[in-house]
């Protein structure tokens, strides 16, 4: 059977029971916001992900790929936006194959919807879908338990009320692509000063006819203060107990290794701030 | 707290607890009539969650098929769903017999829907529609699943503030500019008292000549700006 | 449906609402209901304290918060202590307290008071060792409906000294180099026992193995613990939501106390 696997539920279900708290998910408490403006859609983010009240990531991605001209901004439970998003988009993709067709937002948030409502808002995914397809640009929002709006201008998540404060005190009719970018960012810096739950940076996905545009960190007005002091340790200041060296022939019986060209360049993906 | 049911100690409220935490509730006034030549339907805008307004101007009336409409009020994704469906079988239904379905069919679909799952769902649905064979007609499907044909319906969290409104105002076989002003102005009293209602009047006018959109905005006390 | 509507706004009172608990009414099985309310709200932030050896600095962030919500990014959590006017000239003590922020204004106006009394009556000012065991008394003599706040007690002692005492809600209390205290406590203290107590540190080529000396504790001088407070802050500001908007540092020495703002993130 494809699907979730139940097969902890009564387990947990037990352990609950005797006291054992529910384990946290990462939860985007979230601005995600979206506007249709004359020829595209724009859809806006913040990149804050909370867990409680502590910020487990400072820069996350809430604008998720459906498709070349539909993207999807979500809130709530991070896994859930993540998987639901990836899965409808795989879905959306076949189904683009067997019809032949370019991809519908209409088509995007039925199955989202159809979904959602089948698991009865367990999973917590509340989106904004934006697209252009050939009827047209569209925007609407999917809540978790699987109804929809369809509006021209929307917010989601816990700074909704914040972005939708700029919104309802600035929108107009007949707005332009830069205009709506503007609005869009200006809705989430809202969120993202007035709202705890977001934070950081301003994502932005601009839609048109014939491109998709991502503004990854389009404002970062959050940057981190610079360090008053210098924090490196001397070599030496950590207590070894014991040591044991392992010589590369050794380690190369269960891993592959490669010898670095340049020793300054490392294999991490994402660079980190180290005292120097 | 007993968690189904429709009525509380008060005999009037409709016991909409068992909405789950957060689930977008539509508030609601609606209500649907017929008059001499068809039926109209009506509804107020607002959609919430909590206190806060998700949506202000929100599309209640639903068409599901020519000219057989509904109205929506409860859980929004619960009446979604539920026309979704309907909106599906009846197009089976019409392609297949080469014949447009009945109201009462429509009416039927919705209610077995609502029956069956009645433990699942909250929806409290109206259905509206013409046809050739019987003229227009209205029927209620309340929160257990019944259904009832009427010669005028309301229903939503608005409807308890209307009921000596509509009950005095009443008449058969009404104009259709005497059944717009009938809707529009208990939906106003409806409005007015209910503070989970809201927003903009929309209606649709179903008769021999199909389906008429009405839109009324408050911004000019509900006069205008009419057919769309 | 109407009755949704009277009900409190969410079941869960989830983020978005001014009160972390409006008053709610549970009805059991048979009928009876059960009103309650709690009383108490979380109003977020963070305040350390550290002493030297002529000096004792309190620090804490200006923000007051509820669930999501930001209730104002300027909500002073230290207050002179003691002190004659609206200005507390004289003022030699220095009280901060975090948690909920009701019972930490009544809290600072009662010591206030007390302290005040203490000078009318014997016409000398109070020691910061008397004042902190009479905090200890205030906050004792509401064991059972406690001030929820954790409150730092900062001054000079009678040799001159840097004085700090760190207090629970029901005043068990301690003096102590440095203490971290509210919301972001368990990031900033462990930060504080490694760069003001040296924990974990120790000196490079001592020993060997468990023989190895650990690096010996010494009094910071004052430009280094007031960067420390500033690093400790942005730092918490970078993790912590309910941390941010401004910082207020209270240098208390023989001089009297000087005041400091600075601004931290906003979001």
């Amino acid at each position: 059977m494809p699907g979730f696997d139940f097969s902890n539920h009564n387990r947990n279900a037990a352990l609950h029971a005797q006291g054992v708290p529910l384990p946290k998910a990462t939860s985007t408490g979230t601005t995600i916001v979206g506007c249709l403006f004359d020829g595209g859609v724009v859809i806006a983010a913040d990149t804050r992900a909370t867990s409680g009240p502590i910020v487990a990531d400072k820069n996350c991605e809430k604008l998720h790929y459906i498709a070349p001209q539909i993207w999807c901004a979500g809130a709530g439970t991070a896994a859930d936006t993540e998987f639901t998003t990836a899965l409808i988009s795989s879905n959306l993709e076949l189904h683009s194959l067997s019809t032949g067709r370019k991809p519908r937002v209409v088509t995007c948030m039925t199955l989202l919807k159809q979904h959602l409502f089948r698991y009865q808002g367990y999973i917590g995914a509340y989106l904004v879908v934006a697209g252009v397809d050939p009827t047209g640009s569209h925007l609407f929002t999917v809540h978790a338990h699987g109804s929809t709006d369809k509006l021209p201008y929307v917010t989601m998540g816990s700074g909704s009320l914040a972005a939708m404060s700029v919104f309802e005190s600035s929108w107009k009719t007949g707005i332009d692509r830069d205009a709506a970018v503007k609005l869009c960012a200006e809705a989430i810096m809202a969120g993202i000063f007035n709202d705890l739950g977001s934070g950081s940076n301003v994502d932005v996905c601009v839609i048109t006819a014939d491109k998709t545009t991502l503004l990854r960190n389009y404002i970062k007005p959050n940057e981190r203060e610079k360090k008053k002091r210098n924090y490196k340790f001397a070599r030496g200041t950590t207590a070894v107990l014991n040591e044991k060296i392992i010589t590369r022939e050794q380690i190369s019986k269960y891993i592959t290794v490669h010898e670095l060209e340049d020793e300054t360049v490392t294999a991490a993906a994402e660079k980190m701030d180290v005292d120097t | 707290m007993q968690r189904t049911g429709m009525l509380r100690e008060d005999g009037i409220h409709v016991d909409m607890d068992h909405l789950k935490k957060g689930e977008v509730n539509l508030g609601t006034s609606i209500m649907a009539i017929n008059f001499r030549d068809g039926v109209i339907l009506g509804a107020d805008s607002r959609t919430t969650t909590g206190a806060y307004i998700a949506n202000r101007v929100t599309d209640k009336l639903t068409q599901v098929h020519d000219t057989i409409w509904c109205c929506r009020s409860g859980s929004a994704a619960d009446t979604q769903a539920v026309a979704d469906i309907v909106q599906y079988y009846l197009g089976m239904y019409g392609t297949t017999n080469n014949e447009a379905p009945t109201t009462q069919t429509a009416a039927a679909l919705f209610q077995e829907i609502c029956y069956e799952n009645k433990d699942q769902l909250s929806a409290g649905m109206i259905i509206a529609g013409y046809d050739h064979r019987h003229g227009g007609q209205v029927y209620s499907i309340p929160l257990g699943g019944s259904l009832h044909k009427q010669s005028y319906a309301i229903g939503g969290s608005g409807s308890t503030y209307i009921y000596g409104y509509c009950d005095a105002n009443w008449r058969e076989e009404m104009t259709q500019e005497e059944g717009i002003d009938f809707v529009k102005g208990s939906l106003q009293e409806a409005i007015k008292w209910d503070g989970s209602s809201g927003g903009v009047i929309r209606m649709v006018v179903l008769t021999a000549k199909g389906a008429q959109r009405h839109l009324y905005l408050p911004d000019t006390g509900y006069k205008g700006p009419g057919e769309q | 449906m109407a009755s949704v509507f009277t009900a409190p706004p969410l079941a869960d009172n989830g983020p978005g609402y001014s009160f972390k608990q409006t008053p709610t009414t549970h009805i059991s099985a048979d009928g009876t209901r059960q009103h309650s309310f709690y009383p108490y709200t979380d109003n977020g932030g963070s305040t350390l304290g550290i002493s030297g050896a002529d000096f004792t600095i309190l620090a804490g962030d200006t923000r007051s918060t509820s669930g999501y919500n930001i209730n104002s990014r300027y909500v002073p959590k230290l207050f002179k202590i003691g002190g004659e006017g609206p200005e507390h000239t004289g003022s030699s003590i220095v009280l901060s307290v975090v948690g909920f922020a009701a019972d930490g204004d009544a809290l600072k106006e009662r010591l206030d008071t007390v302290v005040k009394m203490y000078k009318y009556q014997h016409g000398k000012n109070m020691s910061v060792a008397a004042c902190a065991q009479r905090l200890s008394h205030i906050l004792y003599n509401k064991r059972f409906f406690p001030y929820y706040v954790h409150a730092i007690l900062g001054g000079l002692d009678e040799e001159g000294k840097g004085a700090l005492y760190s207090y629970d809600p029901v005043g068990s209390y301690e003096r102590e180099q440095c203490r971290a205290a509210g919301a972001a406590a368990s990031l900033i203290m462990p930060f504080l026992d490694n760069q003001v107590n040296y924990k974990n540190q120790y000196i490079p080529a001592s020993g060997y193995g468990h023989d190895l000396q650990p690096r010996k504790a010494e009094l910071l001088p004052r430009n280094t613990v007031e960067e420390l407070v500033r690093d400790a802050f942005d730092s918490a500001v970078e993790r912590h939501i309910e941390v941010g908007d401004g910082l207020q540092m209270m240098i208390i020495t023989k001089d009297g106390i000087e005041e400091v703002y600075s601004p931290l993130k906003k979001d």
